[in-house]
């Protein structure tokens, strides 16, 4: 486990004064808040980061506590048990971001250290660790994601029930805290996170929200124009046909693709490429008509 | 109407703590919708993490209304622009 130095976090020297933190937290919280920065990870994880070293650096008797022990940590329990009463002295409270994925994740320097984020205090003897996250895979098709539904998994014997959003990726991982394995010492219990693998069986290719597909159109109608009915997911639609269709083009029926992941009732788009179907056989009149198109030089 | 749809106002403002009036201004911006039910200003749930979301901006970040309301269309703007990269992404991988 590698010892973070939270002063560097924070940007801040080792006599930094309560003030100079809070305003070097608030700066730099403001700077990764994750609802500033959307879908950024590398930011998230700055975010909790700062939050961490706030946390510390921002609570006295956790900031003495990490100055003596920092580099030191396994020594922490000594120190926890040569102070027989203390109390939460408060300070600087740190931002209280929860967003959709919200977890306040800490290292596993600080679990170690401070044993998760209320671990400091009156109640912490011990050093306490927090449990294994467990990983598990859950295969579904592509139908089984159009819409949000709710799944009972097995995880180590233990039955969780979890919502599946509606739109989730093939491959994409969501995090069930606290439901890895169970804490050492009244530690908090590890995560679990679950990768979906989803199969798709349709004739749609998927593009996160958007679909894809080839439909064939009868020459006439490519020439002439006209109407075809179009299977999408949510049903048979009629399709109007521009008279002069090339082969390869795209039409897109918005509105029609899969749905966006955790955005109640938003689709993607469905974009039909169409094929235009060549005869391969033609009957002695049909045969004839095409002669007399030829004869009138149609390019 | 299907009660457990909407959140009132009033419920959201006492358990986050802000005033009733933020919320209106919200609404103002057109940044929420706010109904009426059964004589009570309601808001549907759907909405609830781009409130809670707007309020964390204003209490953590301290930005006010009128900054809430510019940042939220920005950032409108950036997850359009980013699934507009990753779609790109994603068509670039099909010919690569």
């Amino acid at each position: 486990m590698e010892f973070i130095d939270y002063y560097k976090v924070l940007g801040v020297g080792k006599g930094a004064s309560a003030d100079e933190i809070k305003k070097q937290y608030r700066k730099l919280a403001r700077k990764y808040h994750p609802d500033l920065n959307p879908n950024d990870t590398e930011a998230e994880q700055k975010f909790k980061q700062v939050n961490e070293a706030n946390e510390v650096l921002s609570d006295p008797e956790k900031r003495k506590k990490y100055d003596e022990y920092g580099k030191d940590w396994q020594h922490a329990e000594e120190f926890e048990k040569a102070k027989k009463s203390r109390g939460r002295t408060g300070g600087f409270t740190g931002y209280t971001y929860s967003g959709a994925d919200d977890d306040r994740d800490f290292s596993d320097f600080f679990e170690a250290m401070f044993g998760g984020a209320a671990g400091f205090g009156s109640q912490g003897q011990q050093v306490r660790f927090r449990g294994q996250d467990y990983h598990a895979q859950v295969q579904l098709s592509l139908m089984d994601v159009y819409t949000t539904k709710k799944q009972t998994l097995t995880v180590n014997n233990k039955n969780i029930r979890i919502t599946i959003p509606a739109g989730i990726e093939d491959g994409q991982t969501i995090k069930i805290k606290g439901h890895g394995g169970p804490g050492v010492q009244g530690g908090p219990s590890g995560d679990l996170y679950i990768t979906f693998s989803i199969a798709n069986n349709t004739s749609f290719k998927r593009e996160g929200s958007n679909l894809y597909k080839t439909v064939k159109i009868p020459l006439t109608t490519a020439v002439l124009g006209g109407e075809i009915l179009v299977e999408t997911l949510s049903g048979k639609v009629k399709l109007k046909v521009k008279s002069g269709t090339q082969n390869g083009s795209q039409v897109k029926l918005k509105g029609k693709g899969f749905p966006k992941y955790k955005k109640e009732g938003q689709f993607g788009d469905l974009f039909l490429t169409y094929e235009i179907a060549i005869p391969a056989k033609l009957t002695k009149e049909q045969e004839k008509l095409f002669e007399d198109l030829k004869k009138t030089n149609l390019d | 109407m299907n009660p457990e749809n909407y959140i009132s106002i009033k419920t959201f403002c006492k358990h986050h703590a802000v005033e009733e009036s933020f919320i209106h201004t919200m609404h103002e911006f057109e940044l929420v919708t706010i109904e009426s039910k059964s004589s009570e200003a309601v808001f549907p749930i759907e909405e609830l993490p781009i409130l809670e979301k707007m309020v964390r901006l204003n209490k953590e970040l301290d930005i006010n209304p009128e900054g809430i309301q510019a940042v939220y269309r920005l950032l409108e703007k950036v997850e359009n622009l980013q699934q507009e990269v990753a779609a790109l992404k994603r068509r670039l991988n099909r010919f690569e």
